[in-house]
């Protein structure tokens, strides 16, 4: 039997597409393996969002070709697409995929095993054809619903590598989600580049949110990474609906109005502000986390600490802070004013520690609450799964299942920066 | 991406010009942008569309930057060459139900007129005012284009303007009704101050109300 390893970096996305390809691997014959392990193919789904992701795609590139070099690797994602080239001209690399051929990871490995060698190019692009997702190597079931973005941020990459803003049918949603109710799934989660604009024949995301909601099942839906720009207030009154987990990673980065602006942000630092506050007046202790981007280009002090007020006011259960890189052909890269580099990591440790903090005061607030957790994870009689809020929790118990819904009453939190909160069962 | 032939470059000033090309088939909503470069050529810009949505043609305003690689390009292209167009991107765009029945007010910086332009020539008939905000008269970018009493100049380094001062001196001076349109395309720091200046005085603005330009 051929065994194949994957590695993922980056977003929910590119997570939701190596899942449904390892489920493909797996129904077609092959062996899934840890990615240090040795394998026949390498799939590396790679990520270009900033310098680091770049450095990390490279380094787990040199991984896999030390690992086997008699392997078939393949490097997919929007890495890919971004420095084809270079890729390209790399001999221990296979294959470079981009990610409208993503889907046909597969059938290029089973060919090339075939003796056939194909050109990526010559796959079918297709952006919403992937399969079933239920040999992934997360509980929770990804359901793509749109790719690309038009918003063209001036530090973003991502419309050049995951093109113009595509939805996918509706009806394809239901179907896909329905299937994977019925094979089990416990908890949905919707993803896409920008989920928010979604639009398929006078459909928009609120409307895909809510007739997911209204399908039958013993299923919770989690929305991932939303941007603030588009959704109607229809979406808001969607999430006290019994099935909808409270929490959102809704994209801030950064607090000072005048650096979203250069950004080409299409809110206000006022608008979020008044967006988290509706959310919370109808369900206070609502999970809100957030990215923010430390150093893009002129960000004074006062922009910083416009950021860091923001972060203490809203009180996110998470902040997921980037150090501002040059992306090449952005608007940002032409900027003056660029944020010199030591500056940049000072900031970051300023708002990493305030971070910390904030989450861990946040999680303590559960200690007395219970928490739906799905488990996820069972290691002898201590199970591990997130509650609804997107929490870690971990609780003791006999005979318990993963991929089951567990009431738990939550009696404690670990120490450290990311605790995980501890609780019994009910 | 889409290549088109240029008809014409009109000069407007000794760095400003528009690009006129043929349309093909290219539609857009007013108010959106392009990038464009010279065909083959990976280094494009993004310019706003000045022409409306019903001419014939397709137009940019283009302001030369100094020690820009492809303004200064562009202003040497000639009629018959080819440029690639991408697009059109971008949410600054009217809303089609406020068209017939509000107020609006068009606020602008320098070639941050272009959008302006758009909206004001495929909509006519709509109730509007814009306040075009330059250095110097001569950067009042085709303003006879502009129906009488529609266009209000403010110039900050000459007196030959409606208005001596910035847009924001204007805006402060002339408060606007709590019910008018607004939308601002231009420089960061105009957006920024006239924002603040305008919720100050009731006006709730979206921000897909506003566009900058750098």
């Amino acid at each position: 039997m051929k065994k194949v390893a994957f590695k993922t970096l980056g977003c929910r996305l590119n997570q939701y597409e190596t899942d449904a390809l390892a489920s493909q691997f797996q129904d077609k014959g092959y062996e899934l393996v840890q990615f240090d392990e040795s394998a026949d193919v390498y799939v590396i789904n790679s990520c270009t969002v900033t310098h680091q992701s770049d450095h990390k795609s490279r380094n787990f590139i040199n991984q896999a070709n030390r690992r086997n070099k008699d392997s078939v690797l393949v490097v997919t994602g929007c890495m890919a697409n971004n420095a084809k080239e270079e890729l390209e001209s790399r001999e221990e690399i296979n294959y470079v995929v981009e990610n409208d051929q993503k889907t046909s990871v597969f059938s290029l490995v089973e060919a090339h095993f075939g003796g056939e060698i194909i050109h990526p190019s010559k796959l079918n692009a297709d952006l919403f054809s992937y399969g079933a997702t239920d040999k992934g190597f997360h509980t929770r079931s990804m359901i793509k619903i749109q790719d690309g973005c038009d918003n063209f941020c001036t530090f973003c990459i991502i419309p050049s590598v995951r093109g113009r803003a595509a939805s996918r049918p509706l009806q394809d949603i239901l179907t896909n989600i329905r299937e994977v109710i019925s094979h089990g799934a416990k908890e949905i989660v919707i993803t896409g580049v920008n989920i928010g604009r979604y639009e398929f024949e006078g459909y928009q995301f609120d409307d895909v949110v809510e007739q997911i909601l209204n399908l039958e099942g013993d299923f919770r839906l989690r929305i991932s990474s939303i941007e603030p720009d588009g959704f109607r207030e229809k979406f808001i009154g969607l999430l006290n609906h019994p099935k909808m987990t409270p929490h959102l990673h809704l994209c801030l980065q950064s607090g000072s109005e005048p650096v979203l602006l250069q950004m080409r942000r299409m809110y206000t630092a006022k608008r979020f502000k008044e967006i988290v506050q509706t959310v919370r007046a109808k369900n206070p202790d609502f999970n809100i986390t957030t990215d923010i981007i430390i150093g893009f280009p002129n960000e004074s002090e006062e922009d910083f600490s416009a950021t860091c007020d923001t972060i203490k006011e809203l009180n996110f259960g998470h902040v997921h802070t980037f150090k501002y890189s040059i992306r090449k052909g952005t608007r940002a890269e032409r900027m003056p004013d660029q944020v010199d580099e030591r500056i940049k990591t000072e900031r970051s440790e300023v708002l990493r520690n305030l971070s910390d903090e904030i989450k861990v005061n946040y999680r303590k607030s559960f200690i007395g609450k219970t928490q739906s957790v799905l488990v996820e994870k069972i290691d002898g009689n201590i199970a591990n799964g997130y509650g609804e809020h997107y929490i870690p929790v971990q609780f003791t118990g006999e005979n318990i299942e993963k991929n089951q819904f567990y009431k738990v009453k939550i009696t404690d939190i670990e120490d450290g920066s990311d605790p995980v909160l501890k609780g019994e069962i009910l | 991406m889409r290549s088109h032939k240029v008809i014409e470059i009109r000069n407007l000033t000794s760095s400003t010009y528009v690009i006129r090309m043929e349309k093909n088939d290219f539609t857009f909503k007013t108010g959106q942008y392009i990038t464009l470069g010279f065909s083959g050529s990976i280094d494009r810009r993004e310019y706003s569309i000045y022409s409306s949505e019903n001419d014939n043609f397709l137009e940019v305003l283009i302001k030369e930057v100094e020690n820009g690689l492809v303004s200064k390009k562009l202003k040497r292209c000639k009629s018959g060459d080819y440029l690639d167009v991408d697009g059109p991107f971008g949410h600054f765009s009217l809303e089609e139900s406020e068209i017939g029945r509000k107020k609006f007010l068009f606020i602008a910086t320098g070639t941050g007129i272009s959008p302006i332009h758009s909206f004001v020539e495929t909509h006519p008939e709509m109730d509007y005012q814009v306040l075009h905000g330059v250095r110097i008269e001569e950067e009042a970018y085709e303003k006879d284009s502009y129906p009488n009493g529609k266009y209000i100049l403010c110039t900050s380094r000459e007196k030959s303007g409606d208005y001596h001062g910035r847009v924001t001196d204007y805006l402060m001076k002339n408060p606007i009704p709590s019910d008018t349109v607004c939308y601002l395309c231009g420089n960061c720091h105009m957006i920024y101050e006239a924002y603040d200046i305008l919720e100050k005085q009731g006006i709730s603005l979206g921000p897909i109300h506003t566009e900058v330009y750098f």
